[in-house]
């Protein structure tokens, strides 16, 4: 203990920035890891609360696509057994005010629910008495979470889809987290346009027979379309849809800690080269090894229990942020979801310093071994000889290439369980292979450039250069980690650039229309609010309107995954649409063909996501009955990562009859203002609620959105970047430290101030041109995975390639700069060495 | 011509704040090519007395002349300066950059210097001490004489007036050190160089013109060699 607090926590106490720094790069790992956790949890749990409020002790569900007929529900209250049915309405509106709240609408049969047994109702019934339940009644009340804020007997507005309706509240539910709206079946059949229809009926099941067996019992009385599940299993595979895109967020926030586990390594590298002299005296004096190595793990473990600490800290921090982009981002491409509290438990907390020491310990493994081996007569001679690079650099080159090789056979491999796991094997040997190739390309380009660079740059560059090619083992894992951080960079860089291109180029083909109509309430990936039929009828006899295309979408499931189907106008989108389909073939033709038959077309992420083709054959239940449509065509589509079917409206009306559109687009007669036609709409729609958007407002919406979705990502990557430069200008100083007897000697030779400082600074810009270098080739590299590997197998999506040039160049330019930077300090130290001082230490 | 003057030096160093003479009242003068030997105890002051004379190190009081400048006066540029044009070391572990190779070892004060053909003036040095065969290899090809000698020609890059030696031959067997001490002669003979060399050899001091004793920081004796050893 006494040798550990000498060794190792008195340094740690004198040199506080040093220490302070290291536990900050810990922490910010940690804090990375720990909040994307956080956030992707506190987005998941309310995507479960908040379509679960009041779902009493159900114990099985029955669903349909396109919704329940009302003669699957008559089969099931028929059913000759004593169960307990909860016929429900589901879906989303907006309580109309100041603060625009959407929120979930639940319509259930308010007459014979009891859920005050379930003390759901805050131990209130809904009614004083029966007698009260009159139809005027029903109609204008509504019961709301007491998170909401409301008391009985106040009034409120709701907007549900294009209709805004007063309603007054009559009680409070027990829900003080929810934010939840309940009203009778009746009013939320007529406003959310269900026709008799219901989404969900929740079903207590007597103890009598299992699980399974009722199932089983009750699916045969249910028609072929409709599903019976355990309560809550479309939640679960709902949620499982999550994972790809929380896995791949998760990957990310470990490229923090990785890179901050070089940190780690370089600090346990500069304490070794600090206390080499007192460790030599140690072992001479007959210090095992073990305690050496120990002495070592111990200040790395010192490192990740106080950056785990102030990662947790830090994490719950960041995660505030953290969950209102990943909701963000859940909303607009999966589920309706409001984040839940974010919880920090004591097993997250745990985890935390787990993390941080784990990595800290594995880091420090290779220093603190090679502590334990120093020899006592080397180290107390403070040679620098035994910090030579002693790497085979033709070996660690050739096992590259076999790592280099095993990358390509994995990135050639399928996904597991819809989860990319050989992308990211491929992504690890890829990093792997670059950080093994690293000694060969420092080693050649030092040979290649030395005459140029010091015709150019003069003696501090040729001293430079051949001091990062003399410490090739410490130059390499500097320019590994570096490169590492530039690579994520770079990929993400290019993915997300070459993403937004495609989108941009997409969206300019699918909005060809001058306006668009959507119902006022938000609409999300689960949420298809409609307006009145007799809008579009009435905007299409406008004069200034050339012609209009409506789209009805509905949330459906295919496979047991929630999948938007669609119905549009295949004959005005004939001549009008322009859809990129993955045959090549033209719009119009295949629109064409959509008319009039039971074929569909699909969005490349459904193909990708349920492994079907062009020819193969979709069986859709819809509206309780099973129907078997062909896939014409695949087409490229991102606005739904869940996956897209379309076919003709006049088709998806035949199985669904709904008039109501969800959105229209409105194509202006030549010669018509985009003013002009928009105030004649305006006209049609005054009154009602419904908002209409320009092109280009939409445009530019779809690409706010798509920025938001992926401002996490740049948030992760600044991150690591910050965590590598902050390494960087700790193993310069390491550097220095162990060079301090050349550049006494250079003094003694005749080096000014300023020629020390540019061989530190020429070191860092080397450094820094080297990780350049590696960092933006690895980076193509991971960017094709990610574009072609990891997106595809994850989100299924083509994505063009594109170098978003400038933004690359901005960034990398800015890394280089803070490269230099960071060196600013070491080159300090490195002219305050007192020549005479280190010369006589060698 | 040059000339190496140390006027009434003291040298204090500070530990824990107390000073701790190393130098005191030391009053020296030498002249170009005169090969002076300083001797004494560890710890009485040579290595001191060598920085102090190469400007590596400022007096607490006194003066140090070198080629009649005052280096007291001088700033940190102008002393650097001052080691790149009149000033050569040479240490007793030789220190070559390892990362460097021979020719590129004797270049390197030229190079700082930002002196004209750096190379051709390295390989006339490396020629000098006769190791010009040697130019292209790096400093663990060489024996401990081999890199001596280097260390010697890189000592000699800007033809410096005074050259300071640290137990040059602290590392070496006898035979090579013969060779080394010839060489740091024939520098003095030739060169015109006053050669200022730390040394517990008395075998190295008698090659000296002079042999400076220092005790406990004070100059003991400066006296012609032939009468520390009794020879002519």
């Amino acid at each position: 203990m006494n040798l550990f607090y000498r060794l190792i926590l008195r340094p740690l106490r004198r040199e506080r920035l040093r220490t302070a720094l290291t536990v900050l790069a810990v922490a910010l790992g940690v804090a990375a890891v720990l909040s994307i956790e956080l956030a992707g949890q506190a987005a998941v749990g309310s995507f479960r609360s908040s379509l679960e409020t009041l779902t009493g002790s159900a114990n099985l569900e029955v669903t349909a696509p396109g919704g329940i007929p009302p003669e699957a529900f008559a089969r099931v209250a028929t059913a000759p057994y004593a169960l307990k049915l909860h016929p429900r309405i589901e879906d989303y509106g907006v309580i109309a005010g100041e603060i625009r709240r959407t929120v979930p609408i639940i319509g259930i049969d308010v007459i014979n629910v009891d859920m005050t047994s379930e003390g759901a109702l805050g131990g209130a019934p809904l009614a004083a008495d029966a007698s009260t339940f009159s139809n005027v009644w029903l109609n204008e009340s509504v019961w709301a979470s007491s998170g909401l804020g409301y008391k009985n007997g106040d009034r409120i507005r709701l907007l549900i889809n294009d209709t805004a309706s007063d309603f007054t509240v009559r009680g409070l539910l027990n829900d003080p987290a929810g934010e939840t709206i309940l009203m009778d079946l009746a009013p939320a059949t007529r406003l959310l346009r269900r026709g008799g229809r219901l989404d969900r009926i929740l079903i207590e099941a007597p103890p009598t027979h299992s699980m399974e067996e009722w199932e089983t019992l009750l699916r045969q009385s249910l028609p072929e379309g409709v599903a019976i599940a355990r309560q809550g299993a479309q939640t679960e595979e709902n949620r499982r849809m999550l994972d790809a895109f929380r896995w791949n967020l998760r990957v990310l926030s470990y490229v923090s800690l990785a890179v901050g586990a070089f940190l780690i390594y370089n600090t346990i590298s500069v304490s070794l080269v600090r206390r080499r002299f007192e460790i030599g005296i140690l072992r001479a004096l007959g210090t095992p090894r073990a305690a050496i190595l120990a002495g070592f793990l111990g200040e790395a473990g010192c490192f990740g229990l106080l950056g785990g600490i102030a990662g947790i800290v830090l994490g719950r921090a960041m995660s505030e942020g953290a969950v209102k982009l990943v909701a963000s981002t859940v909303e607009s491409l999966y589920f309706s979801s409001r984040p839940a509290p974010i919880s920090l438990t004591w097993e997250t907390a745990l985890l935390g310093i787990a993390i941080g020491i784990g990595v800290s310990l594995v880091s420090a493994l290779g220093p603190a071994w090679e502590a334990s081996r120093v020899a006592p007569v080397e180290a107390m001679a403070r040679g620098r000889r035994e910090h030579q690079a002693r790497v085979n650099r033709w070996r660690t080159a050739a096992a590259a290439v076999i790592l280099a090789l095993a990358a390509w056979i994995a990135s050639q491999q399928s996904a597991v369980n819809g989860k990319p796991l050989y992308g990211y094997l491929c992504a690890l040997l890829s990093i792997g292979a670059t950080a093994l190739l690293i000694p060969a390309l420092v080693s050649a380009l030092a040979a290649i450039t030395a005459g140029l660079i010091r015709r150019v740059f003069g003696v501090e560059a040729l001293l430079a250069t051949r001091s990062l090619a003399g410490s090739l083992r410490r130059t390499s894992v500097l320019v590994a980690t570096l490169s590492t951080a530039i690579a994520v960079l770079t990929a993400v860089g290019i993915m997300v650039g070459s993403f937004r291109e495609t989108v941009l180029v997409w969206m300019d083909d699918i909005l060809q229309a001058d306006l668009f109509l959507t119902p006022a309430v938000p609409a999300g990936a689960d949420r298809h609010p409609t307006m009145s039929a007799e809008i579009p009828a009435q905007i299409a006899h406008l004069p200034e309107v050339e012609a209009i295309d409506r789209l009805r979408t509905y949330e459906v499931r295919y496979e047991g995954l929630p999948v938007t189907l669609g119905g549009m106008d295949s004959h005005s989108g004939a001549r009008r649409r322009k859809t990129s389909f993955l045959s090549g073939a033209p719009t119009e033709g295949v629109m064409r063909q959509l008319i009039g038959s039971d074929v569909v077309i699909v969005s490349e992420p459904f193909a990708n996501k349920h492994r079907v083709r062009v020819g193969d054959s979709l069986t859709l239940s819809l509206g309780g009955k099973l129907h078997s449509f062909r896939i014409l065509d695949v087409y490229y589509d991102y606005s739904s990562e869940r996956g897209v079917i379309l076919m003709d409206r006049a088709t998806l009306l035949r199985y669904l009859p709904g008039d109501e559109p969800t959105n229209v687009a409105v194509y202006l007669k030549p010669g018509v203002s985009l003013e002009q036609g928009q105030r004649a709409v305006e006209r049609v729609i005054a009154g009602r609620g419904v908002a209409i958007v320009r092109n280009r407002t939409l445009r530019d919406q779809g690409i706010q959105v798509f920025d938001r979705t992926f401002a996490i990502t740049y948030v992760l990557e600044a991150l690591a970047v910050f965590v590598a430069i902050t390494g960087v200008g700790g193993a310069l100083l390491a550097l220095v430290i162990d060079r301090r007897g050349e550049f006494g000697l250079l003094r003694f030779l005749g080096a000014a101030d300023r020629q020390i400082r540019r061989i530190i600074l020429f070191e860092a810009g080397l450094l820094g041109a080297l990780a350049n270098i590696a960092g933006v080739t690895l980076g193509l590299i991971l960017s094709l995975l990610l574009i072609r590997v990891i997106n595809k197998q994850s989100f299924g999506w083509t994505i063009q390639f594109h170098w978003p040039v400038l933004v690359l160049l901005s960034a990398l330019s800015i890394v280089y700069a803070a490269t230099i930077l960071s060196a600013l300090y070491p080159a300090r130290i490195a002219t305050r060495l007192v020549p005479i001082e280190v010369i006589h230490e060698e | 011509m040059g000339t190496l003057r140390l006027d009434h030096i003291n040298k204090d160093y500070v530990t824990e704040g107390i000073p701790v003479p190393a130098l005191h009242d030391v009053s020296l003068e030498f002249h170009a090519g005169e090969f002076v030997a300083l001797v004494g105890r560890s710890g009485c002051g040579k290595s001191t007395l060598l920085n102090l004379a190469g400007v590596m190190d400022f007096p607490t009081s006194g003066t140090v002349w070198l080629d009649g400048m005052n280096t007291s006066m001088l700033k940190d540029a102008a002393l650097t300066q001052v080691r790149r044009d009149k000033v050569g070391f040479i240490f007793q572990s030789f220190q070559l950059l390892p990362t460097l190779s021979v020719i590129e070892n004797v270049e390197l004060p030229l190079m700082l210097a930002g002196g004209p053909h750096p190379r051709a003036v390295a390989s006339e040095r490396l020629r000098w001490v006769e190791m010009d065969a040697y130019a292209d290899r790096m400093p663990h090809q060489l024996s401990g004489g081999q890199m001596q000698r280097v260390a010697i020609a890189r000592a000699l890059a800007n033809a410096p007036s005074l050259l300071l030696a640290d137990e040059p031959t602290g590392n070496l067997d006898n035979a090579t050190s013969a060779v080394i001490l010839a060489l740091l002669r024939r520098i003095a003979d030739e060169m015109e160089t006053i050669v200022l060399m730390a040394t517990h050899s008395l075998e190295a001091a008698a090659l000296a013109d002079t042999i400076v004793t220092l005790q406990d920081g004070r100059v003991q004796s400066v006296s012609p060699m032939q009468r520390l050893t009794g020879k002519h």
